[in-house]
């Protein structure tokens, strides 16, 4: 018996309980309707969203802190802190006013030197921010309530940079907060979002608390993901960290937490059978799969060794040893950019596509000149998703006759192996795997990982000044044809350096009591409109 | 005797200072950055180095244990790379959970692993001693998160006793304490149940052999008496050392009954540490423990000096 089969076992005999009407009230008392209990998807363990990028602390964080902008479900920035802003007939410089009447939750107003410090420190840290960083000329607060941020060129993406969802997101914090070092971790947590933090009653890898923060003024617009109007229904809001996803199916099943962020796909099934439960899709956004190759060290330094992976690899393979059987949680990727979102394409994709050409793979890895060198495949094994792909690929390699040495470590080590840049026979590495969420890839601003500028990179440092060109022209296309075109040409010009190989695309489950109302889908979990009844 | 309880106390500084070495030393060679964990996914090359920087890590080794010692003679144990918090108070929030969940395991095991050793002994070869032997096989073969598992379905899901998970403090209530401790501790107290029950019975089977006992028997001593006055306080020595040596047992177990049964304590503190590569707490941690497996080492010593009068230090 495997531990899937176990935990699918333990937690199924709970469902079973529950559907023979055997299953009483819960055994702990529970809170008020008002405490809302929610397992997310790891432990809440720091909490600086520009310190520190992990997704758990970003997730976290849009309870606390506000946004000028707010992306919404179309994903399209509408106004939040922002009352109004204005454009100068060139581009150069925009002027933002702020809403009247925001407050941080230790009752200072929020004025616009809170917001160019806070936005100071978050242009060190975010790509997008280092961008415009590099063409501001000044950014400064006109009076309380009214700061202009002038450029150099013309950036049309700013709305966009200041609403984005991913991580460092442009949260507005005190000045007296803001200025901390952008690499030095902040230790007071006041925000001016719709709850406050409970740092008194925080117990990092077991507890944070949220409490609805009674002088927060929602705007007047329905609620859209991180738009409109945050209109908080419960009091507070406890995250249980559960390490355990059985414990965590039984905890749910029992009424003991009423939300759970990232059931395991094994345990969904089960929880679906479970009358007092619903499940649905979480983020409909999901995550690419992915592995990088190593493009500055044999073998994958050689483009033809890269092309002969990527024209026999499966994502099928990948898909069902990551999601399972359920065919509603995966599809085929032949590119880069996030199914159903406005620039998806699959031009030049068609390596990705249809049968796999195992012999002629491996034809062209014998054309490449590929001798037997190994190549050290870097696997975290603590990580269900990199554990799954790196089996796969594993097979992959052999079935190439490719010399794999597989080395099976925790995610800490592959964190800082795959910064090296030393062969892999010296401590260095070939492929790691790794995977980022949809909302992250649904164009390039805030998408590293598609980026193939050598050294600058990220892991792997892959060179391609054709994909480049095309992220540069994304960034000044002026309408949304002209969008689409670059990032068709980016995809093409991707594929063919093999930038990394993308696995798949897969969704995710999320669980929650039906006393629980208002979960929405999105790519980040919102607790606004989220209410429970007794 | 006072003198050598004192030596033996001022015996635990060279003996932490060895583990705070070694733990030290460990942590620099092996794998990992923690400031690539804080960084995030996304961040590049250039960041993770700044993240470094600023935490201290790329300085030499001997720099960075030197500081360390220093501090921790002052018993400041440094402040959690992640959290920002001091590892003292960090080591604060977990303590009560984990204590109470060892002493809750230690009470219920010492109570049922001993009359089940001492009863295995008196009715030995029957069908009693080796169903206890079965029960202490059963007890060392199964992992403890499946009998964890298995204690929950029966008596959290279906039976709606106990709660799945959590902890609740004492200060709250007598009551929910135990009802959050009974089962992590029964799974946690089973392994510990087949240690002690498997030494009792054969230290029992030895004393029970020595002519003392046949002539308390002799003298019409009544069963009870003789197995429980005279055979196991002379058999009690090598049981009160597996039960110290079971400490060791005891905090493993609770990494993974503290995991099962959500339970914030120390052993999922070590584990998130250790994953996270979070050095300042991974090191408190460490000296912690080995402090309190010196103590409870300790405390056995001098307890058989009451066991048995002929031992002297």
């Amino acid at each position: 018996m495997d531990r899937r089969t176990f935990l699918k076992g333990v937690a199924g005999a709970g469902s079973m309980a529950a559907m023979s009407g055997s299953l009483a009230m819960p055994a702990l008392a529970q809170g008020a309707a008002k405490t809302l209990r929610f397992v997310p998807q790891a432990n809440l363990a720091n909490f600086d969203p520009i310190w520190g990028t992990q997704y758990v602390v970003r997730n976290a964080s849009v309870l606390v802190w506000d946004t000028l902008y707010g992306l919404d479900a179309a994903g399209t920035p509408q106004r939040q802190m922002v009352e109004s802003e204005e454009v100068s007939a060139d581009g150069l410089t925009w002027t933002f006013k702020l809403r009247p009447g925001l407050k941080f939750h230790d009752g200072e107003k929020v004025l616009a030197k809170d917001v160019v410090a806070s936005l100071t420190r978050w242009s060190a840290r975010d790509p997008m921010g280092i961008m415009i960083k590099g063409i501001q000329k000044e950014l400064t607060a006109v009076d309380d309530s009214t700061f202009k941020w002038v450029l150099a060129k013309p950036f049309p993406k700013m709305k966009l940079a200041l609403g984005k969802t991913n991580a460092p997101i442009a949260f507005i914090m005190p000045e007296r907060i803001a200025q901390t070092d952008p690499f030095k971790q902040i230790t007071e947590y006041v925000g001016s979002g719709p709850t406050k933090f409970l740092k008194d009653q925080w117990v990092p890898g077991a507890k944070a608390v949220f409490e609805r923060f009674a002088d927060y003024q929602p705007r007047s617009e329905a609620a859209s993901w991180l738009a409109g109007g945050k209109k908080m229904l419960v009091d507070r809001i406890e995250w249980v960290v559960m390490p355990d996803p059985a414990t965590a199916a039984a905890a749910l099943q029992n009424g003991e937490v009423d939300w759970w962020e990232q059931p395991l796909s094994d345990l969904v099934p089960l929880l679906k059978q479970n009358k007092n439960l619903n499940v649905d899709i979480g983020d409909p956004l999901g995550n690419v799969g992915s592995f990088r190759m190593n493009h500055i060290q044999p073998p994958f330094n050689n483009p033809k060794v890269r092309q002969a992976v990527l024209m026999a690899l499966s994502q099928e393979d990948y898909m069902r040893a990551l999601v399972g059987d359920d065919e509603s949680l995966w599809k085929p990727l032949p590119g880069f950019f996030t199914p159903g979102t406005p620039l998806y394409t699959e031009v030049g994709g068609e390596v990705l596509k249809g049968p796999r050409k195992l012999d002629a793979a491996k034809k062209l890895l014998a054309e490449s000149g590929y001798k037997g060198e190994p190549v050290v495949c870097v696997v975290a094994q603590d990580q269900p998703i990199t554990k799954a792909q790196g089996d796969v690929t594993v097979d992959l390699l052999k079935k190439l006759g490719m010399n794999v040495d597989f080395v099976a470590t925790d995610w800490g080590s592959v964190g800082s192996r795959r910064a090296l840049k030393t062969p892999p026979t010296q401590g260095g590495w070939s492929m790691f795997h790794t995977w980022h969420a949809g909302s992250d890839c649904t164009n390039p601003a805030a998408y590293p990982a598609i980026r193939a500028n050598g050294d600058k990179a990220w892991f792997g440092w892959p060179e391609s000044p054709e994909v480049e060109k095309e992220v540069v022209s994304w960034f000044e296309a002026a309408n949304l044809e002209e969008e689409k075109a670059a990032i068709g040409r980016l995809n093409k010009a991707a594929i063919e350096n093999v930038t990394y190989a993308p696995t798949g695309f897969f969704l995710s489950y999320t669980a929650w009591n039906k006393k629980v109302t208002g979960v929405t889908q999105g790519p980040i979990p919102t607790f606004w409109g989220v209410a429970k009844s007794a | 005797m006072l003198g050598y309880i004192l030596r033996r106390i001022l015996s635990t500084i060279p003996v932490m200072a060895m583990v705070g070495l070694f733990v030290f030393s460990l942590l620099f060679v092996a794998p990992g950055d923690p400031a690539a964990l804080i960084a995030g996914d996304q961040a590049s090359p250039a960041d993770i180095e700044r993240i470094r920087e600023s935490l201290g890590l790329n300085r030499p080794f001997l720099v960075q244990f030197g500081e360390w010692a220093w501090r921790t003679l002052h018993a400041d144990l440094g402040t959690s790379i992640f959290t920002s918090l001091p590892v003292t108070q960090m080591i604060g929030q977990r303590v009560e959970p984990t204590l109470s969940l060892m002493a809750l395991t230690l009470v219920f095991a010492i109570v049922v692993s001993v009359p089940m050793g001492v009863v295995a002994a008196w009715k030995v070869g029957t069908w009693v001693d080796r169903s206890i032997m079965t029960f202490a096989v059963f007890g060392f073969s199964v992992p403890v998160f499946v009998i964890g598992y298995m204690l929950a379905y029966v008596f959290a899901l279906r039976l709606d006793w106990f709660p799945v998970q959590g902890y609740t403090p004492i200060t709250d209530g007598l009551g929910p304490w135990i009802s959050n401790l009974v089962l992590p501790a029964l799974s946690l107290g089973c392994v510990y149940i087949a240690l002690i029950a498997r030494i009792t019975r054969a230290s029992m089977l030895e004393v029970l052999a020595q002519d003392y006992v046949r002539t308390a028997k002799a003298k019409g001593l009544g069963q009870r008496s003789v197995l429980f006055l005279h055979a196991l306080k002379n058999a009690a020595v090598p049981i009160v050392t597996v039960i110290g040596i079971g400490i060791a047992l005891l905090i493993g177990g609770a990494v993974v009954t503290e995991s099962v049964f959500a339970i914030p304590g120390l052993g999922r503190l070590t584990v998130d540490a250790i994953l996270r590569r979070d050095y300042p707490v991974i090191q408190g941690v460490v000296l912690l423990f080995s402090f309190i497996y010196v103590l409870v080492n300790l405390l056995i010593d001098i307890l058989y000096t009451f066991l048995d009068p002929r031992i002297r230090y």
